[in-house]
């Protein structure tokens, strides 16, 4: 504080005029003044105080419409309210999708096809319980067609489990059920599915499938779209950010399935992915405009570069490469992609359909397609009819391997009680040649006979021991056979669980 | 009374001074560390119809697309349609023709898509008011959707000669078949059974269009634009408008063979002569038989209504030469290609506002 001698005059508040009066120094009630206008300042302190911890309050909860409303908009808002049921505004610009689209908040359509997917949907919810990418921010949609097994029952139970799920992460967005059917007389088993002439119209269907899927459910909020077979075996829980990260219109990871050891343990699985090369256009300019170029089979010798074939187990996961025909295990797209019209070609365009036909229109219309080939999910593996057969045999051959691996040990274990019953017979001979002998030499001194005994009594107990050590051989090597045949089959019948754990780890 | 008022003025106004600089300082943090947040606040309430907090349903929604009828009496089997209009300019002549539609208002969504442009902005707020006058009134529509999207290539002038040019063309229909293709693909949903699609400048159609087109039964079916003008007279007089409603000429196909994958084959223009024949010039025998049919390879935009089916099949307006056709004339082979035909009705007419 300030001294008041100096300040007096002007500190307290005398308009100047007065420091010409003659006595500026008589009796003022000084007290007062600098009280009210300590007052004053206290107050205008306060309402700065008010006004700022109002504006902060504002700004830090914007989403506060009671406060925000109390300011000119609130009035047009109620009045609109009647009319916004059923009116929307979207600004596609907004939803163009960003490499962090998770801090953006922004949404996944995530389709599924589905037909006679009973056995597998366990394992695709396990997949869905596991994303990292924000559950709420995701909405589902699946297309059931053709169903004869009890797919659509099943899914929709799992789907209410999920959606009542306790943990508030789990359950996601919105999620919609397309049963549609498309009359399909193709059968979805391994060997029909992947016959070369059966190829064209099974792709056009499937390409039909999921137009019908995506039209249905793509909706103006929607910033990517995600393409997920409903076989995948085991992905990265993070592959939603993984795939978006590379900021890329159209993007796939590298699809391979584990196989038993026998075939070699591990193999590509999605030949879709690819490269295009110059024989493969020469070929499709002498096809008919019908035709459509597939994948993986020896009557279109295309020479491409697969995306599946260039996989290093220890590569960079980040690296991508570019592509023109991709595979529709794992796709991740904008969804401005599909809103621009890309879609996946039910005929032949430029001699390719359903999601290699996708890849091409998506590079006719100038976006960029990327595959990731050190960045692999595996594929579920079904074994073929050769396989299964082949499966067999092993079966057989290690039945009768077990077989004659028992015949063995019965041998041995006869073999052996035989010896113990030799043994036993020649104690037996012994002691009576003994006793032979001791009735002999009775006349021979009482020492002698002690000495027999004990000398007796040691052969005694170590032909026993011989016959203990015989009977526990026996034992580990009958163990040993029963947990060797118990490997044999687990490697047949849980291998693929095993490279899966490998998988994971690596 | 020589005193230095300096300092005690100093001291004096520095809790204010200190106050006002600690606000601004608060709101410059504020603004540096959160600007996303604020801005998106801001933008959310400026817009006349804000955009709806998103609802997510959490239960399990089934559609069984089975049971979406299509057929030729779409009122009776109340079927949902879908209208679908990209547009640059409002012209209330063309609102309220579409109000007077007499098809149940209740069955009928409506889609528009707007450029995000000067010209947008205003077509977007002349829109909203008619849209909340409409769905206060007595018929509201069921459901109303307005898009906006920045068109890339922006379009540059909408002028009648400059919007006509042929260089100009490839451009300007590519970002056309775009902006038809959003507003198709994100509103199509799984319950619609009829689409169509009316250009924005349409301004007089028959009140029943809707039962009229789709008691055809036809995949694509299209009507014959025209154009009312006074003519030099100064009488009431009609000319055709549309010219991407025709059949192929083997001219055409032969032109098409010649061509570059990137060329386009298109109508209307003098350096293309490609001796289709057009709807717009059909000479029938009996020019008032409005229910006469011609099977079509190309189609216009203008007034053209599509069974869903179609669309859901993958059929959509190539945004890229296509058969060196691009737009609606691609639409109308791709949907060939998918096993879909076209028909035309050279006798219905529709009109075209006239610049």
């Amino acid at each position: 504080m300030m001294s008041r001698h100096h300040s007096g005059a002007y500190a307290n508040g005398y308009p100047r005029a007065k420091t010409f009066e003659i006595s500026p120094h008589r009796f003022q009630p000084r007290a007062s003044t600098p009280a009210t206008r300590r007052r004053r300042k206290l107050l205008i302190r306060l309402g700065i105080f008010a006004t700022l911890a109002i504006l902060f309050g504002l700004f830090v909860w914007p989403g506060s419409n009671t406060i925000v409303s109390i300011f000119s908009l609130g009035l047009v808002s109620a009045n609109n309210d009647v009319v916004m049921d059923t009116v929307r505004y979207y600004d596609l610009s907004n939803v163009q999708g960003t490499a962090r689209g998770w801090e953006r908040e922004e949404r996944i359509l995530l389709c599924v096809p589905l037909r006679d997917a009973e056995p597998h949907l366990a394992m695709m919810f396990s997949h869905l319980h596991n994303f990292t990418y924000p559950h709420h921010l995701i909405d589902l949609a699946f297309l059931v067609s053709d169903s004869k097994d009890r797919t659509l029952e099943v899914l929709v139970d799992r789907l209410e489990a999920l959606q009542a799920d306790e943990d508030p992460k789990q359950p996601y967005g919105e999620i919609s059920i397309i049963e549609k059917d498309f009359g399909q007389k193709v059968e979805q088993d391994v060997e029909s599915r992947h016959g070369f002439a059966a190829q064209a119209s099974r792709r056009k269907l499937m390409a039909q499938a999921r137009n019908w899927l995506l039209s249905a459910a793509l909706r103006p909020y929607h910033s990517w779209v995600y393409w997920r077979d409903v076989d995948v075996e085991t992905a990265p829980f993070t592959i939603l950010e993984d795939l978006m990260r590379h900021n890329k219109d159209v993007i796939v990871p590298n699809v391979w399935r584990p196989l038993p050891d026998w075939l070699g343990g591990e193999q590509p699985y999605d030949l879709n992915s690819w490269q295009e090369s110059e024989t493969a256009l020469a070929l499709a300019d002498t096809l008919d405009e019908d035709a459509v170029i597939v994948e993986g089979y020896a009557e279109y010798a295309t020479w491409r570069p697969h995306l599946a074939y260039l996989r290093d187990p220890y590569g960079d996961p980040d690296m991508e490469m570019e592509i023109d025909g991709v595979g529709g295990v794992s796709i991740l797209a904008k969804a401005k992609v599909f809103r621009s019209g890309v879609h996946f070609p039910a005929f032949s365009f430029e001699k390719h359909a359903e999601t290699e036909g996708f890849g091409k229109m998506a590079k006719r219309m100038q976006y960029s397609v990327v595959g990731l080939p050190h960045y692999t999910i595996w594929h579920l593996y079904e074994p073929s009819v050769d396989d299964i057969k082949h499966m067999e045999e092993m079966e057989q051959e290690r039945k009768a391997k077990e077989q004659e691996e028992k015949q063995k040990t019965e041998k041995e274990k006869k073999i052996k009680e035989q010896f113990s019953d030799a043994s036993s017979q020649w104690e037996k001979d012994k002691t009576e040649i003994q006793n032979l002998a001791k009735q002999e030499p009775k006349k021979e001194g009482k020492q002698d006979t002690k000495k027999e005994a004990k000398a007796d009594a040691k052969k005694g107990s170590t032909s026993e021991d011989k016959k203990t050590t015989g009977e526990g051989a026996e034992d580990d090597s009958n163990t040993e056979s029963k947990s060797k045949s118990k490997d044999d089959s687990d490697k047949v019948s849980e291998k693929p669980a095993k490279d899966q754990a490998k998988k994971v780890e690596s | 009374m020589a005193r230095p008022m300096g300092p005690v003025r100093l001291r004096r106004t520095n809790y204010v001074t200190l106050s006002i600089g600690a606000a601004l300082c608060i709101f410059i943090i504020y603004f540096l560390t959160s600007p996303g947040g604020h801005s998106r606040s801001t933008t959310k309430h400026s817009s006349p119809i804000p955009k709806p907090s998103h609802k997510v349903r959490r239960d399990v929604q089934r559609f069984d697309l089975n049971k979406v009828t299509i057929t030729n009496d779409p009122v009776g089997n109340k079927e949902k349609i879908l209208i679908l209009t990209p547009m640059a300019r409002f012209y209330q002549e063309y609102w309220d023709n579409l109000v007077k539609l007499n098809y149940p208002h209740e069955l009928i969504t409506l889609g528009f898509i707007l450029p995000k442009s000067k010209e947008g902005n205003a077509a977007t707020t002349a829109l909203q008011a008619q849209i909340t006058k409409t769905q206060k009134g007595a018929r509201p529509f069921r459901k109303v959707i307005i898009e906006r999207q920045d068109f890339e290539p922006p379009l540059a002038s909408q002028d009648e000669s400059e919007r006509h040019k042929l260089a100009n063309q490839k451009d300007r229909r590519a970002a056309m078949s775009k902006a038809r293709n959003s507003l198709l693909f994100t509103t199509l949903g799984p319950d619609t059974s009829w689409v169509l699609w009316l250009d924005a400048d349409i301004v007089e159609t028959p009140p029943t269009l809707i039962q009229d087109l789709a008691s055809h039964n036809k995949d694509l079916i299209v009507p014959n634009c025209f154009q009312r003008y006074t003519d030099d007279s100064g009488k009431l007089a009609e000319r055709a408008y549309d010219f991407n409603s025709w059949q192929d000429s083997n001219t055409a196909q032969e032109l098409a063979a010649t061509m570059g994958p990137e060329d386009l084959l298109l109508e209307g223009y003098e350096e293309l002569p490609t001796y289709r024949t057009l709807m717009a010039y059909m000479e029938l025998e009996d020019m008032n038989d409005v229910r006469a049919e011609v099977p079509l390879d190309g189609v216009g935009g203008t007034a053209l209504l599509v069974k869903a089916d179609v669309h859901r099949d993958g059929a959509m307006f190539p945004p890229f030469p296509f058969y060196h056709l691009i737009e609606t004339e691609g639409f109308a082979k791709m949907a060939r290609r998918l096993g879909w035909h076209a028909t035309g009705l050279p006798n219905y007419k529709v009109y075209h506002y006239n610049e």
